[in-house]
């Protein structure tokens, strides 16, 4: 089960596992990102290659216009996909 | 615990609850269950991708003795493709040279421990060897 819930804030919060079988369902909230969002991994138990080409491509596209994910309460495994895919370096994570 | 998937990214849901019940039977740890689910969705969804009309199903075998998981993937009716031959992914380049796909496979070889290789009479197979952490004393 995964499911991304976006608060009043604008804050993107994501729960469950992020597999390759829910991309279509994610990029239906992340294709709708045009500024500078907070995604909070705090209820995410799983990320595959799926769920980081999701997360790249919206970073790549922000960026062309000088904004970006801001990723947080991730993990310790989550953490250790983002350090050996070297995503820890290409996002902001709090 | 051996099992029959069909060829289809929508398989996952099955093959999550197939690995779940392998760890609870074998009363593994949370990490052990992570780099399981992460190793068999990649090569599986790597193997649906690039044989997409082949109607073979996938077997999924796993197993674990006292210092180790086992996890066999078997794709019949398949063109040989030999895991230690893909691209190499580089984890160093910034944003903007940076393209979707290629991580999984780095991903497997980072988690887990040893990979090796076999292709015989139109099967490949890939399997995955994670050692378990031995209990301090």
């Amino acid at each position: 089960m995964f499911e991304i819930k976006v608060n009043e804030a604008g804050d993107m919060l994501l729960s469950g596992r992020f597999d390759a079988s829910q991309v279509g369902y994610a990029n239906q909230f992340f294709d709708k990102v045009i500024t500078s969002t907070v995604v909070d991994f705090k209820e995410l138990d799983y990320i595959s290659s799926a769920g980081l080409s999701v997360l790249l491509v919206t970073q790549k596209r922000l960026s062309e216009k000088n904004q970006q994910l801001k990723l947080m309460n991730m993990n310790r495994h989550i953490q250790d996909v983002f350090r050996y895919a070297g995503f820890d370096k290409i996002f902001v994570i709090a | 615990m051996r099992k029959k998937f069909k060829r289809d990214i929508n398989s996952l849901t099955e093959i999550f609850i197939f690995l779940d019940e392998f760890v609870a039977h074998h009363k593994l740890d949370e990490s052990i269950s992570f780099v399981l689910q992460l190793a068999v969705e990649e090569i599986f969804t790597n193997m649906v991708k690039y044989d997409v009309q082949n109607p073979s199903d996938i077997d999924i075998s796993l197993a674990q003795d006292a210092d180790q998981v086992v996890i066999e993937l078997f794709n019949p009716d398949a063109e040989s493709f030999d895991i230690h031959q893909a691209k190499e992914y580089d984890p160093s380049l910034p944003l903007n040279k940076r393209e979707p796909g290629g991580v999984g496979i780095h991903l497997v070889k980072k988690f887990i421990n040893k990979i090796e290789y076999d292709y015989k009479d139109g099967i490949s197979k890939i399997t995955l060897i994670k050692y378990l952490e031995k209990p301090h004393v």
